[in-house]
């Protein structure tokens, strides 16, 4: 969830206590006037409304490219979370958006297992499979050809996005949201050894000049 | 050395002088009833007095006054009787081996049955060796301890933990009485009944000492008051069976062998048959004493006005999340008025640390152990004034009030069942329509699939969960058109973030894909945790 800029959020926290003191029991929500008062907390002040708010992605992850993964041009994005989970996907600027027509079908049959067919059961994640950073998640088809889309990190793989199997065309709309890959769990030191390799948003607009 | 005189005890309460010498009469009668020759054995054993008494159910006023030379002169006399009617040449061997006992419980030689127990004999916390004469004596030092933690007690339950030597030894020596005394007369009718145990009669000669001293009567209480004995050899006993050579060992708890006509006697957790003369001293029991008070609750209902506040200590690598915690806001206050050990925080249900709660506040439960005092109701009412008058305004609290054990049962109706509305900030990537409204409206009951949001994944289980939004209602913001506050109802459980924005596809539906386009969600507000109870 994305917040209102910083200076808002200051300034909201003095407004409360301004309000809570001229009527306590208003805000116990008991009453017309604990309506009123429930009211006013909840409204913003429209000054402080960005025109554009960070979305949920920017604001719970960091973003990361990793640009030519071991062929060029397959370009694919990690989002990482706080938690430590990265979230895979296709980058704007990989080869298979360039094709006709775009994606026409995604495949996660590939290497020795499906991998939309694991089942990743508990807390603890048992079943999850453990991939290196080169192990093949899915195959991605054009109409011209097929590219393989790899983890980019080592770790386990918690979850692939099943949707793409019916909805292949997500991709071609919303790679960088409802079209992500798969989830992986990275343990934290193979992450710190991948990390190097992988440049940020701007270093990745310039060199695709975006 | 102590007085052998058979006066009774010197007292400054003429009522306990006439209790003990009416102890003393009646012990008299119920001894003289007793198998001389068994008694003197057991004595021989190096059973207590008090043992002896109790291992024949003498129950008179469980010998709480008199201390032990006075509880032997008595079957002295008896004895001495006895002596005097058989007039066998044994008599007078017995009569010497009694006067040697005797002189060796002069020595404080520990009961091989209760080890010191009803002796009154024992280690205490600073491991100084402590003897009191009988249960009079020994009450008041527990009871010193008592008043010394400073708890305000209406009553007391009295608890004992004894080491399982005891029980062992109890075993032993009953088997050993069997196998003597069998065939007697007196056995059937004087031993084959329930014997008071070690506990027993522990517990009935301190409960009206204890009683008096304290002001309060005993019985089920939240007060209670732990006597915990432990034998500190018994618990290396495997270690020692090594060391101890020469002697057959058997581990204790097995029964005697036919062919060993000896003494069989439990020390250090094995059991050594030899010779009367071979035995060892044992060490006293090691006595703690532990009272504490079943743990109070104060429940009522919390809310939250801080985005910077979480529910509950929140640290991670030394470093504390948010600026303070709700827990922390009200335990921190209430803990110091009831003067306990420390709180347990309980809630029905969270909010995260960046989301407000508001409206009639959200129910919760702390549960204070062993607190000294219990607060009375207008001290609770002081307290609620106190923190939602305090300058930060972070949180506030209402309906405080002290519950009993129904506080739990509260607690678990508010968690599962009930339903919760909010009110949501939302941005989305187009103006609004007035169809938006009515979409919006129109759904009721909307069933929702979420998968384990992203933001959570890593410690909870990967699964899909059906949730239901019960209502939904757009109030549009004056002077945004992709602003508006959302107010929706849904069922415990439901994440309203993910259900805003999609949580990359995850959740469906969502506002996003209901409304056709990107939807964000900036704040979100607890407007009411709908309950039935801890309302006045």
């Amino acid at each position: 969830m994305t917040t209102l800029n910083a200076d808002s959020t200051a300034d909201h926290e003095l407004q409360v206590p301004v309000a809570v003191k001229d009527n306590s029991a208003a805000i116990d929500g008991e009453g017309d006037d604990g309506e009123k008062e429930l009211h006013d907390l909840l409204f913003p002040n429209v000054n402080d409304l960005p025109l554009s708010p960070p979305s949920a992605i920017e604001f719970n992850f960091v973003t990361y490219f990793a640009p030519d993964f071991m062929k060029p041009e397959h370009d694919q994005y990690i989002y990482r979370h706080a938690n430590g989970l990265c979230v895979i996907g296709l980058a704007s600027g990989h080869v298979a958006f360039k094709d006709e027509g775009g994606v026409t079908s995604v495949d996660f049959n590939v290497g020795k297992s499906n991998r939309s067919e694991i089942k990743v059961t508990g807390k603890r994640k048992r079943n999850a499979q453990h991939f290196e950073s080169n192990t093949a998640l899915c195959k991605v088809c054009t109409n011209n050809a097929f590219y393989i889309v790899r983890c980019c990190v080592k770790g386990s793989l918690l979850e692939v996005n099943e949707r793409l199997i019916k909805h292949p065309e997500l991709l071609n709309s919303s790679a960088d949201r409802e079209g992500y890959i798969a989830i992986l769990m990275p343990k934290p030191t193979d992450w710190l050894k991948a990390k190097d390799s992988f440049i940020t948003l701007e270093e990745y607009k310039k060199l695709r000049n975006i | 050395m102590a007085d052998e005189s058979v006066t009774a005890p010197v007292s400054n309460d003429q009522d306990t002088a006439v209790a003990a010498a009416e102890e003393m009469k009646l012990l008299g009668y119920a001894v003289q009833e007793l198998p001389a020759h068994a008694v003197k054995d057991l004595i021989a054993q190096e059973v207590c007095v008090r043992c002896i008494f109790r291992l024949f159910s003498i129950h008179e006023g469980i010998y709480a006054l008199l201390p032990p030379p006075i509880l032997y002169s008595i079957i002295e006399k008896t004895k001495k009787v006895e002596d005097v009617s058989t007039k066998s040449t044994e008599d007078t061997e017995n009569v010497n081996s009694l006067q040697s006992s005797q002189d060796s419980e002069m020595k404080s030689s520990i009961c091989s049955v209760c080890v010191g127990v009803l002796q009154f004999h024992y280690h205490n916390e600073n491991d100084n060796l402590v003897r009191k004469d009988h249960a009079e004596d020994f009450a008041m030092a527990v009871a010193e301890s008592v008043k010394e933690k400073g708890h305000e007690i209406a009553s007391f339950t009295l608890e004992v933990s004894l080491p399982t030597l005891i029980t062992e030894n109890e075993q032993m020596i009953l088997s050993y009485i069997k196998e003597n005394y069998a065939s007697e007369v007196w056995f059937q009718e004087k031993f084959s009944s329930e014997h008071i145990s070690v506990k027993d009669a522990l517990k009935l000669s301190m409960t009206n000492p204890l009683e008096k001293l304290l002001g309060v009567k005993s019985g089920d209480s939240e007060f209670r008051i732990r006597l915990t004995f432990e034998h500190v050899d018994s618990t290396s006993a495997e270690n020692k069976a090594g060391k101890n050579q020469g002697n057959k060992r058997i581990k204790s708890g097995i029964s005697i062998t036919g062919e060993d006509n000896g003494l069989v006697k439990c020390t250090n957790g094995t059991i050594q048959s030899g010779d009367v003369s071979d035995l060892k001293v044992v060490q006293p029991c090691h006595m703690t004493l532990v009272c504490s008070r079943s743990p109070i609750f104060i429940g009522g209902r919390y809310l939250k006005f801080s985005r910077n506040v979480s529910q509950t200590r929140w640290i991670i690598d030394d470093e504390r999340k948010g600026e303070a915690s709700v827990e922390e806001l009200i335990g921190g206050n209430i803990l110091p008025m009831c003067n306990g050990d420390g709180y347990k925080f309980h809630a029905a249900g969270r909010e995260d640390i960046d989301v407000r709660m508001l409206g009639s506040g959200r129910p919760f439960l702390l549960e204070i152990q062993n607190a000294c005092h219990v607060p009375s109701e207008a001290s609770i009412k002081e307290m609620e004034m106190k923190i939602n008058s305090m300058e930060s305004n972070l949180v506030r609290v209402r309906h405080l009030k002290v519950l009993g054990n129904q506080g739990w049962s509260l607690m678990r109706e508010g968690e599962a069942e009930k339903q919760k509305q909010y009110a949501a900030l939302v941005w989305i990537s187009r103006p609004i329509k007035d169809d938006d409204l009515e979409t919006i409206s129109s759904f009721k009951d909307l069933k929702v699939l979420q998968r384990t949001p992203v933001r959570v994944l890593h410690r909870r289980s990967p699964l899909d969960r059906e949730k239901t939004i019960h209502w939904m209602k757009i109030e549009e913001i004056a002077g945004s058109c992709q602003y508006f506050l959302l107010h929706l109802c849904t069922q415990a459980g439901t994440y309203i973030k993910e259900f805003v924005h999609g949580d990359l596809g995850r959740t469906t539906p969502s506002i996003g894909s209901i409304l056709g386009c990107r939807a964000e969600i900036l704040q979100l507000d607890v407007t009411d945790v709908k309950m039935d109870t801890l309302t006045e």
